[in-house]
């Protein structure tokens, strides 16, 4: 498993509480990459701009890539473009909503 | 893509210090009306003790609920921090002492309202001064805005007016206009300052709690300006003594209400999250509630029974729309206060708990389905002048709402 593939694989313990979804599933990480082996940046968004768990959340995911052994630098980019939608979900965040 | 950190998040110290008092408010209210009730059966609402439990109910509960709540929740709608937060703690303290006081002066000494009635006034001054400040930061206005802006002027109105009541009272002065003030007093402070407060933060907490994506929002538009029409036609009316125009003010609040209604179904029909928690279900079933009793009270001013059931009418109003509103919100705000609190650093380190594990939620469905039925038995109590009824009823709420109190506060175990 690389570096990327481990970071998505952690990321899925970092749950909304309000939906009970984790991060990936719920389709919030758009994008993560890996610079010099260890270096990692993560493009993601949330679910509304107003949300009001906005800085548990993204502070949640640094924690949780942080505590990955291999990674050095970790940065979060928050971004609401494109805006996030349903079909960003995966099938198993949809069944989480009962869809 | 443009990254964007907007951590708008307040110290949950300053709402939970609102929300505290709050619930204190809340049971002393209750326990004065158990105890002094009865004399509301015979159709006398204005009594020293009835003044008391209203004031607690609405301003000591529900006005620093909503002030909690908004403290809350304005950073998060409106993208915006909190002007000062440590102006937001000194408010806090100058209206609880505000609130205490001037209850507990009008069950006392009614005629000795006026100094705490002026220092409530200083705290919401300083409250709307707060949201003024914090709103006029805000990047681009929009219709929740209009919502919430308007409900602060309403606010101010019920405040300033109700000011004017005591001196009224104390001096004798304006006599004559009394029942003038008193009737817009009313309609500020629960049609105005509550319903387009709700409106408003509905708006933003429907679409959240249900996941909804894709609906319109033109409808809101259509809400606001006939909602707001009735508001200004209905006070119109009231100081021209036009009983037309009070029927065409009452007509718009109600077309206002069912378009609102219906906005909001739309909405909940594009939703993502197919289970709905259960305290946000009855958030939502308040708002049927407040429709009807609008188009009760549509039906009823065109009958000569309006005197006599205005009372139970504002009295269902006040509990089946805005209290079971505000209290089916609390259940998803408090949780998520205590969890931002104490599980906010733990997140992504540790396993955490959803905010839907903070509530026990299995006591929701019979505790409000209680409270629904406790509301209706009261009110056939006034319409029936049934005192044994309001004695069952009003007990029924009242222990209802006390264990409410506590199962909100029971989260802070979690």
């Amino acid at each position: 498993m690389n570096l990327k593939e481990k970071v998505l694989n952690e990321l899925k313990t970092v749950y909304d509480p309000e939906l009970n979804i984790n991060v990936v599933d719920l389709g919030l990480i758009y994008n993560v990459e890996i610079a010099d082996d260890a270096d990692v940046t993560i493009t993601m968004t949330l679910t509304t701009p107003g949300c009001p768990l906005h800085d548990s959340i993204t502070k949640g995911v640094r924690y949780c890539v942080e505590g990955i052994e291999e990674t050095r630098n970790v940065e979060v980019n928050l971004v609401w473009e494109p805006a996030w939608s349903p079909d960003k979900m995966t099938a198993e965040g949809k069944s989480y909503l009962g869809r | 893509m443009l990254p964007q950190n907007m951590g708008n998040e307040t110290n949950i110290k300053l709402p939970f210090s609102f929300i505290f008092f709050s619930i204190v408010a809340l049971v002393f209210s209750q326990i004065l009306l158990l105890l002094n009730g009865q004399m509301m059966v015979d159709g006398s609402f204005r009594l020293p003790a009835i003044w008391s439990s209203a004031h607690l109910l609405i301003l000591g509960w529900a006005l620093m609920v909503a002030m909690g709540a908004m403290y809350q929740l304005v950073p998060v709608a409106f993208l915006t921090n909190i002007w000062n937060e440590k102006f937001g703690f000194i408010q806090f303290f100058v209206t609880a002492a505000g609130i205490a006081s001037f209850s507990g002066m009008l069950y006392c000494a009614p005629q000795k309202a006026m100094i705490p009635g002026i220092l409530t006034l200083v705290g919401i001054l300083m409250f709307l001064f707060q949201m003024v400040m914090t709103l006029k930061k805000q990047a681009k206005p929009t219709i929740l805005t209009a919502f919430v802006g308007s409900a602060l002027v309403c606010l101010f109105l019920t405040i300033f007016l109700g000011i004017t009541l005591i001196y009224c009272l104390k001096t004798g002065i304006g006599a004559e206009y009394y029942q003038t003030i008193f009737k817009i007093h009313l309609l500020m402070g629960i049609t105005g300052w509550f319903t387009l407060l709700i409106f408003g933060f509905s708006y933003k907490m429907v679409p959240m709690f249900s996941l909804s994506h894709g609906f319109p929002m033109v409808q809101a538009r259509y809400v606001y300006s006939i909602y707001v029409s009735g508001l200004v036609i209905t006070i119109i009316s009231f100081i021209s003594n036009n009983s037309v125009l009070t029927k065409i003010g009452f007509f718009l609040l109600l077309a206002g209400f069912s378009i609102f209604s219906w906005h909001i179904s739309i909405i909940i029909k594009k939703r993502l999250k197919k289970k709905l928690d259960k305290p946000f279900t009855f958030a939502l079933l308040a708002i049927g509630f407040g429709n009807l009793i609008h188009l009760a009270a549509f039906i009823v001013l065109r009958t000569r029974s309006f005197s006599t059931l205005a009372g139970p009418l504002i009295y269902s109003y006040l509990l089946l729309w805005i209290v079971l509103s505000i209290v089916g919100y609390l259940y998803k705000i408090v949780p998520f206060l205590w969890w931002t609190y104490k599980y906010s650093k733990e997140i992504g380190k540790n396993a955490v708990p959803s905010l839907k594990d903070m509530m026990n939620e299995k006591i929701v469905v019979p505790l409000f389905s209680l409270f629904v039925a406790a509301v209706l038995i009261v009110f056939t109590s006034f319409v029936f002048k049934a005192a044994i009824l309001f004695n069952i009823g009003q007990f029924i709420l009242s222990i209802v709402l006390i264990v409410i109190s506590y199962s909100i506060l029971s989260v802070l175990k979690k």
